[in-house]
Formats: structure tokens, sequence, C-alpha cells
């Protein structure tokens, strides 16, 4: 997952004293304050090209083309919806945290929130619908995902959600812990994000293609979490009463160009720190025609999947339900089976 | 299938996509077969026969696209020498 240039390798050999950082970015990477030896190993992802990227989809064709491709988010917010709908309980606000323009704050209704408060990263997606398509109050914050604790007040927050935003932010295990830190005690939070099946098709199909079109692999894809790793991410930050699932949603296209075309109009393309910024044509053919011998259909289209993480954890709280203590048992489980 | 050159579009990206899926699906579906009969184990160029084969449909059929002898030099610049 690390990305380490070729600079900073022949710098640690020259000298082979000095420490040298888990990865490292271009110079003119998203954090100058960050110097080579200084940065984390959190750095993945290239968050300025994203907001760049997020924002000319969403002013593309004023708003048109970003329209026209809201059928992912569209459906993982509704199925993200059931989730919270299980939950019997009211709340007064919830933060929807990197919105986009709004998926899921707009099934939300006045019987189960009285307000939504929208942040994203990118303005353009952030205001591209108005305030007469959601039921309930809106208040739109741009602000990077990343720093949540800047805008929000720690231990204010009664619920927070994030809906297909989080594959983006680079320090995961960082933003679980803003976000603990910004609900009450009892809070809930509730997310949603591509997992590591996401675009395997496509995945494949350029890595072969480049294999064997110019004999090297390049990031084209981005890396994803997996489940395992959701899990014990949210327990690590602290939560409780935990709940990860997987869902699958799986998307036919007629050939891989356009599954690309509707990747960049999503404001999905491709953002890893230390990417080639383009990719031969010669590749590109090839890819495509590799997708559809490897993973075409009988009728002619390809498939593309899309996997989604859902979680929810809750903020500790005394009055919470909890495991009774070891050894505490009367009744011996022989008896019972 | 041959190069027909009947489908115009605009932008180059496009007419590739175009010709990659429709005019030259024939030699494509080849080179995508011959990478699935090997693609555990690919080299460079370990289908190079094949994909030689579609990239001539590809630029046959892009080259025809360009009705106009002008647009040939803005977007071939490397052979211009030739006319």
């Amino acid at each position: 997952m690390n990305v380490i240039t070729s600079r900073s390798l022949t710098k640690a050999h020259l000298f082979r004293t000095q420490t040298r950082g888990y990865a490292t970015i271009s110079s003119s990477g998203p954090s100058p304050s960050l110097t080579t030896h200084t940065l984390g190993p959190f750095q993945v992802f290239d968050r300025e090209t994203k907001r760049k990227q997020r924002d000319r989809a969403a002013y593309k064709n004023g708003g048109a083309s970003s329209r026209t491709v809201d059928y992912v988010r569209d459906e993982i917010a509704d199925r993200m919806m059931e989730r919270l709908e299980d939950i019997k309980r009211k709340f007064s606000t919830i933060v929807d945290l990197g919105s986009c323009s709004g998926h899921f704050a707009k099934l939300l209704d006045p019987s189960t929130t009285r307000k939504c408060i929208m942040i994203d990263s990118s303005h353009g997606a952030l205001h591209r619908d108005p305030d007469s398509e959601f039921e309930v109050e809106v208040e739109r914050i741009h602000a990077d995902e990343e720093n949540l604790l800047q805008v929000i007040n720690p231990n204010t927050q009664e619920a927070i959600v994030s809906c297909l935003s989080l594959h983006w932010v680079n320090d995961l295990p960082g933003i679980l812990i803003q976000i603990k830190e910004a609900l009450q005690p009892d809070g809930l939070f509730l997310g949603a994000m591509f997992g590591g099946e996401t675009l395997f098709e496509l995945r494949t199909a350029l890595q072969l293609a480049e294999v064997d079109r110019e004999g090297g692999i390049s990031p084209h894809v981005s890396p994803m979490t997996d489940t395992r790793d959701v899990s014990n991410l949210l327990g690590r930050a602290g939560f409780t009463l935990l709940t990860v699932d997987i869902d699958e949603v799986k998307v036919s296209y007629p050939s891989m160009w356009e599954l690309m075309d509707d990747l960049r109009d999503m404001g999905e393309s491709n953002a890893v720190l230390g990417r080639r910024h383009i990719i031969h044509r010669d590749t590109l053919a090839a890819a495509s025609a590799i997708y559809k011998e490897l993973h075409g259909t009988e009728d002619g289209t390809i498939p593309a999947t899309f996997q989604v993480i859902f979680m929810i954890g809750w903020k500790p709280a005394p009055t919470q339900p909890k495991p009774l203590e070891r050894g505490s048992g009367k009744t011996n489980l022989k008896d019972v089976l | 299938m041959t190069p027909t050159g009947t489908i115009q579009t605009t932008k180059p990206l496009k007419r590739l996509a175009v010709h990659a899926t429709t005019t030259c699906a024939e030699q494509a579906s080849a080179y995508g077969k011959c990478i699935l009969a090997t693609y555990t184990d690919v080299r460079r160029d370990i289908c190079k026969e094949e994909f030689d084969k579609f990239g001539r449909c590809l630029h046959e059929a892009v080259r025809i696209d360009f009705g106009h002898p002008f647009r040939k030099l803005m977007c071939f610049p490397q052979m211009k020498r030739k006319w």
C-alpha cells in the first residue's frame, strides 16, 4: 500500500544511517508541511486531485453528467437507509460525512431526524442539488473530510453517517477515531465504504493489458479495505456493539469504455499518489479486449462489481448493554444442548 | 469484419472506444482469448501477434475516420514526412 518513490530509495541507499519514512509523496503532494522523513504511512491518495476531479465531475454539463451516474450511490444510500431504519431512535441532527450531493440526506425524512449537516470537500458536489430536493433541513459545510474535528466539536453529535466517502480517506484509523470523538456517548456511527473486491474486473484487465503491452504494472484502481480490517479498525477506534456486513452491487456496461466514462463522471477517477498520469491507447484497447473475454457475460455486456462494506458502531456509554463478566454464567451449556 | 469507417465520433478516445468494440471486435476477441489462455503466466508481448492484428485494425479504422488531410497532419504529426 505504501508508495515509495525511486528518489527516496536512492537517498536511503546513499545515506544508510538516515532513517527513512514508510512512504513518501512527490514534491507536489498534498501536504507541503510534511517532508520525506516525517510523512506517516497513511498517505495513499492525492486528496487535492480527488477534490478537483469531483468538482469537475459535478460541474460538467451543469450537473447533468453527474446526475446520470448517481445510480451506484443512490442504490447504496438506499441500502444504508434500511440499516438506519432498523435503529429505533430519533435524532435531532445527523452529520453526513462526505455527503457528496446528498444521496443519503435526500432519503431522510422528518420522522427520523430534524436536520442533516452535510460535510464534503468538493464544493461542486456539495451544492449540486437545491435544498428543495431534501425533506429535512440541510446545512452544508465545505470542509475536508479528513479533518472532521475542525468543523464539529467533540462530544456533540447524536449520529454521524458516511456514505461512500471513506475509501478516499488516507488515514482511515484516524478518521474513525475523529468520528468517535465527535459523537456524544451512546452516539451512532453508520457508514458504507467500497471494499476490496470493488472493480476487480477492471483492475485485473488493466494489469494483464499493462503486463502484456508494456511489461509492468501501475496502480489504476485504488487499494481498498478488507471486511476483516474494518471490524478491527472500528474496535480499535473505540466503538462498541459493532455490526459489519458486506453487500455487492453489480452493474452491466456495454464495454469497459462506458464504465470508465461513468467512473470519471462520478468523480471516481484514479487518485493514487505516484500514479501514472496517462495510459497508452494500446494498453487501453488491450484492456478492453481482455475485460470482455475474461469477465464478459453471454449477452455481450461486461459486469462491474461494487462491493460495499456497511458498518455500524456506537460510542461507549454506561447505559449500553454489556456482556456479563467472564465466569458469571450459572447454566451449564451441556444441559441446554 | 473489415474496417468500414462509417462511424463518426468527435473525440479521439471515443473513436478508439467505438472501433475497439465494434469494427475490430473480432481481432479484439482473438487477442482477449490469447490472454485468457495464458493469464496465469503473462509476460511482455506474450500475445504480440494477436495484438498486432488488433492494433493494425484499430489504426486502419481510426485513420479512415479522418476525412480531411489537414486533420491527418494534426493528429499524426509523426507521419508528416510521408505526405
